[in-house]
């Protein structure tokens, strides 16, 4: 596995609607937690500012796009309900932070991505341009 | 938010066909980018862990190849739902099999949300 990327991390927040299973005196303390979480992870020159999803959307498919449904659904614990961008160079690092969020205790997961430099189609269509030149050479 | 799910449709595309949708897809990104209307946008490596469970436990994604893998996303700036469904039906990837996630961005965390919503009805 390639550990090193200087293209940062991506961690998508997957989750159902758990919070809405808290007390208001959970929520709350957890609100802080998260907040002093993140603002230390800024301070560090970690991360960079996330956003939150609300929980409504729609998913278009098709050719020119003529499906559109809605969803996905809140209920899913798939669902994403947001995400952060990391500025570290290893996916350890970049698993450590994600590790040390205040909401995995109750609920849902996070999925840590490296961000590409490039878009993976040019990457393969470069490979197999290559793989071509063999053959032919 | 778009969100690009898929990452399993570029299978059955010639190297010809790849560089196609490469190019219209970064010919449209740089497009919304010049109008203002994409912030951000940035294509995501297949390599995924997911962290979850009070113990932290690290896996390996298990989407690292499916229909509903996330390739990357695109960060729109523009003024209705409407608009950004409009552009997500302009993604070059979508004849291939890919599908776009359209999702507007909340002004605060939900988790936030939530907490005044129940405050209000406590207080009523």
């Amino acid at each position: 596995m390639n550990t090193q990327n200087q293209n940062g991390y991506m961690l998508l927040y997957r989750s159902d609607e758990w919070y809405n299973r808290l007390s208001q005196e959970e929520l709350q303390k957890l609100i802080n937690q998260n907040k002093a979480w993140f603002e230390r992870l800024t301070g560090q020159g970690k991360a960079k500012p996330g956003r939150a999803l609300e929980r409504t959307g729609v998913t278009v498919s098709g050719k020119n796009g003529r499906f559109v449904m809605d969803g996905p659904f809140a209920e899913s614990k798939e669902a994403i309900g947001g995400y952060l961008t990391l500025d570290v160079e290893t996916i350890e690092e970049a698993i450590a932070i994600a590790q040390s969020s205040p909401g995995l205790a109750y609920g849902g997961s996070i999925e840590v991505r490296p961000m590409a430099d490039e878009c993976p189609l040019d990457v393969r269509a470069r490979e197999l341009a290559r793989e071509e030149q063999l053959v032919n050479a | 938010m778009l969100l690009f799910r898929g990452n399993d449709w570029t299978k059955s595309l010639s190297p010809e066909e790849k560089q196609k949708v490469t190019d219209q897809w970064m010919a449209w990104f740089k497009r919304l980018t010049d109008d203002g209307k994409a912030i951000a946008g940035n294509p995501l490596e297949r390599e995924s862990k997911i962290v979850s469970g009070k113990n932290r436990v690290v896996s390996d994604g298990p989407f690292a190849e499916s229909k509903e893998a996330i390739g990357g996303y695109f960060l729109l700036d523009v003024a209705s739902f409407d608009d950004a469904v409009a552009i997500a039906r302009e993604c070059p990837g979508l004849p291939h099999g890919v599908q776009v996630e359209v999702r507007p961005v909340a002004g605060e965390c939900p988790i936030a949300s939530e907490l005044k919503h129940d405050a209000q009805f406590a207080h009523a």
